[in-house]
């Protein structure tokens, strides 16, 4: 059996790939101006981000990259599409004959390109009285394009394929959550001879689902010596089943010619200018050998964030791999979603002191997640008189408890057992912001000076 | 500039000779620094657009071409949209789905196209700047046609902002006027860079004002010219010699034959790709039966809207792109189109300019015009497109006159060398017996 994938992924750029309306319109037809409306006079002008993001993937697939590129009109009828042309890539696109290091097992890249999405129709009115409207805002915006050739050998292997390289287009290109779930593929599927080709599937399960369904479908006809015949078909998502499309839909013939109101680019010269990052899978792969994790636990931590692996690498620095690991799979992923957001470089220095003080033993595993605890859910006395950590507010709450228990001295010096009222005090006064270990030798300390 | 010239009579020669379209109330025009028209391929927000054609019938854009906008900004007043070709397809502007101009010195006669409204009024309205498009001929021609300068720039020099696209990599916005001195003062005000036509450039400027040391007379250029316009040819070379003090050499330019072919084949294939945007939906001509699949609603606008000639060229140019045939015609045409450059910079090593006649003939009359088969009519361009085809800056120069109706000759520079065409134009101005038209209103 051999899986071929064709994804299209919307590129999180903040204007359209052509013109300056936003990405981001929600009421229809918002987000609209003559150029992605294909209005007689208006042209297009390039974004050069989604063309760099373009170039990053390229790279990450390691493609080879073309000294230039140009766009090339792609013309066929369809009411959603402006022009009655996409924008598109033909001859060389941003990046040819690529690999994907799919778990080990390499996945060739025949070639990443970009191209316009075209507008949506919506079916509105009731049965009947249905009629299709148009909504422009999607057109225009920017895709990039990514073919495989056809080394995936079943439907499974084929969505944890697109699941990785999701997760390392995601950091390189920024990608959020919900542009992932626009993702849409067009799969190319044989299990004998002949290939048919599943259209405009969305998502990744409905793009498994497709795939099964076709495997089932070819065997049972090849089983009863019936010939799978090469052709197009769509998803039916409710129906879950592969249908014939309509052939003049998709089968017509494009007539390529290139785009002469944009330019040829260098593009050599600006991929190269692009810096490279590690990619998450990599990283998992690093610190798996470097700290000794189990895949898992890479998996996890670079699923919820390269954020929080930079995190645990400056932890694990300062205070060793074993304390950071444990804090950081358990108290710091569980509230991570909160620690994002206020994660400033004070707040980093304050965690990672407290991980060092885990692990030379100052405090224990409890005072550590409740200190740590304390770091991320209660922002306003973070921030107020009570910093975390500052031995002067510890020195200062010992004086205040000092002088709100005359005779201490005394007291301690008739029997020792007398600190614990002031550090009683200081305990509560400080709420967890010091560990009990560091109050009782700062007690005593105070005490054994004298008044 | 501007001569005193009332709104009343250019509607009587409007009604005379139909180079207008549609034509404003010249709001403006007492004490402006000078009148214009744009053709009507270029957007105007208070003007209807249709580039002649009946599927944009109605149609108001939202914007101004950037060559009226600036043209505006410096104080010229728009004083209508002329007509033309639909959609800039031919060469007589009889290819119209609305009235045909008639041509200033013989009613009886095409006005050459397709700026031919352009043309017009270039040639009967005193001291008027006419916009005009060329993407094979379409300022050259009509400019011959009706005695007037008719200047298209380097490819890229002007922003196509705003142009209804016919061959957008070959698409010029140009100017014509009676006197070259009025494109030299007002050309420098719709040059430049624009950045919503990424492929304006401005870079090199104008280049500096010097009339050309020598120009090359192709040989290939004057095979097979009627006596009577090969005469008056040769009496401008003399001139042009003698008076002006230019050298003038004979040359070799045997890609002139390739020109056209490949000039038909590119022009086509990307018409057919901008027309695709025709379709009855957001603007222009609806279809009457909403109710229909959108292939046969398409069909329909599109069949009943477009024109004859249109059809053809849509034909034409998705026959070139297809599957199998692209390598043969559209990609072989991209590299004709290299040569014929090349060849030109060979000439350029030699001399400053190459000259040739405009036309093959003079403005035809139309019952001429309309026993003329497509393919002759195509040929007709052989002369205005090279430097069509390969983006060189050209200028029509009426050149004398043969039964009373204008001849032209064509000077080609090199690309951005603008300045010495229009240096010599205006010298040959000076030397040259102008014969206005006669107008009988």
């Amino acid at each position: 059996m051999k899986i071929g994938l064709e994804i299209h992924v919307q590129l999180p750029t903040r204007s359209k790939m052509f013109c300056a309306c936003p990405t981001d319109g929600v009421a229809p037809n918002s987000a609209i101006c003559p150029t992605c409306l294909g209005m007689p006079g208006a042209r297009p002008s390039l974004n050069r981000s989604a063309l760099e993001m373009g170039l990053r993937l390229a790279k990450l697939f390691d493609c080879r990259i073309p000294e230039r590129t140009w766009f090339s009109r792609k013309t066929y009828f369809y009411p959603d599409l402006a022009k009655h042309f996409q924008v598109t890539q033909y001859d060389n696109p941003v990046g040819e004959h690529g690999v994907f290091d799919f778990r080990g097992k390499p996945i060739r890249i025949r070639r990443v390109h970009l191209e316009e999405d075209p507008g949506r129709i919506k079916r509105v009115g009731r049965q009947g009285e249905e009629m299709s409207l148009v909504d422009y805002n999607r057109s225009g915006i920017p895709l990039v394009e990514i073919v495989t050739e056809p080394d995936l050998s079943n439907p499974a292997e084929a969505r944890q394929f697109l699941t990785d390289m999701l997760t390392e287009i995601r950091h390189t290109i920024g990608l959020s959550d919900e542009n992932e779930q626009s993702v849409r593929v067009d799969c190319n599927i044989s299990v004998g001879v002949e290939r048919v080709e599943v259209k405009n599937v969305t998502g990744l399960r409905n793009m498994e689902r497709a795939l099964k369904y076709e495997v089932v479908r070819q065997t049972k006809m090849l089983r009863s010596k019936k010939t799978v015949v090469r052709e197009t078909r769509r998803f039916d998502e409710e129906r879950k089943v592969t249908l014939p499309a309509r052939k003049k839909e998709f089968e017509e013939d494009y007539g390529y010619i290139g785009e002469p109101d944009l330019g040829v680019y260098n593009i050599r010269a600006i991929a190269e200018s692009l810096d490279e990052k590690e990619t998450p899978l990599t990283r998992a792969k690093r610190l798996c050998e470097e700290y000794g994790m189990t895949e898992g636990i890479s998996r996890q931590l670079i699923n919820t964030s390269m954020d929080l692996c930079d995190l645990f690498e400056d932890m694990a620095a300062a205070a060793g791999t074993k304390a950071s690991l444990y804090l950081v799979t358990d108290v710091i992923s569980s509230n991570w979603s909160r620690i994002k957001g206020i994660l400033d470089e004070d707040l980093r220095s304050e965690i990672i002191e407290v991980a060092r003080r885990y692990s030379d033993g100052s405090v224990n595993d409890l005072e550590a997640r409740r200190l740590l605890r304390a770091l991320f859910s209660d922002e306003e006395e973070d921030t107020g008189s009570t910093a975390k950590g500052d031995p002067a507010l510890l020195e200062a709450a010992v004086e205040k408890a000092v002088s709100a228990n005359p005779g201490i001295f005394d007291d301690y010096a008739k029997n020792e057992k007398a600190a614990n009222r002031l550090i009683g005090d200081v305990i509560n006064s400080t709420k967890g912001a010091f560990s009990s270990q560091e109050i009782v030798l700062k007690v005593k300390e105070r005490l054994e000076r004298g008044p | 500039m501007s001569s005193p010239i009332s709104m009343s009579r250019i509607r009587d020669l409007n009604d005379e000779y139909g180079m207008f379209y549609s034509l404003g109330d010249g709001e403006g025009l007492d004490g402006s620094r000078f009148h214009f028209s744009a053709k009507d391929n270029l957007t105007t927000k208070d003007h209807p657009t249709t580039a002649g054609s009946k599927i944009l019938s109605g149609y108001r854009p939202p914007f101004d071409a950037a060559a009226v906008e600036s043209l505006r900004e410096a104080g010229g007043v728009l004083l209508g949209k002329t007509s033309m070709d639909e959609f800039g397809f031919g060469t007589f502007s009889v290819n119209s789905a609305f009235e045909v101009p008639l041509n200033p010195y013989d009613r009886e006669r095409s006005c050459g196209g397709s700026s031919g409204g352009a043309a017009c009024a270039a040639a009967l309205i005193d001291g008027h700047l006419a916009l005009g498009v060329s993407t094979g001929g379409s300022i050259s021609c009509p400019a011959a046609f009706c005695g007037v300068f008719g200047f298209t720039p380097t490819y890229g020099r002007v922003s196509r902002h705003g142009l209804l696209d016919y061959g957008n990599s070959l698409d010029k916005i140009g100017m014509l006027s009676a006197d070259c001195a009025t494109i030299a003062e007002l050309f420098p005000i719709i040059a430049g860079a624009d950045e919503r036509d990424p492929t304006s450039c401005g870079h090199p400027p104008i280049g500096e004002c010097r009339i050309p040391d020598s120009v090359g007379i192709p040989a290939e250029s004057v095979k097979g010219l009627p006596a009577a316009l090969r005469e008056s040819f040769d009496e401008a070379v003399t001139t042009i010699k003698d008076d002006m003090g230019i050298e003038v050499k004979t040359l070799d330019m045997p890609m002139f034959h390739y020109a056209q072919p490949a000039y038909y084949i590119i022009a086509t294939s990307e018409a057919s790709t901008n027309l695709a945007r025709y379709g009855g939906m957001r603007y222009g001509a609806r279809g009457k039966e909403l109710g229909q699949h959108f292939d046969r609603y398409f069909t329909a606008v599109r069949s009943e809207n477009f024109g004859a000639e249109v059809k053809r060229r849509i034909l034409l140019g998705t026959f070139t792109r297809m599957v199998g045939l692209r390598d043969r015609y559209y990609l072989k045409a991209l590299q004709v189109r290299q040569a014929v450059i090349e060849e030109y910079r060979r000439a350029y090593k030699e001399v400053d300019a190459v000259l040739t006649p405009t036309m093959p003939f003079i403005a035809p009359r139309f019952d001429e015009v309309a026993d003329m088969s497509a393919l002759e009519i195509y040929l007709a361009d052989h002369l205005t497109i090279p430097p069509n085809l390969s983006g060189m800056p050209h200028l029509n120069i009426p050149c004398g006159y043969v039964d009373g109706m204008p001849v032209g000759m064509q000077l080609v520079a090199d690309h951005w060398d603008e300045g010495c065409l229009l240096q010599a134009g205006m010298e040959w101005g000076r030397l040259f017996g102008h014969v206005k038209p006669e107008v009988k209103i």
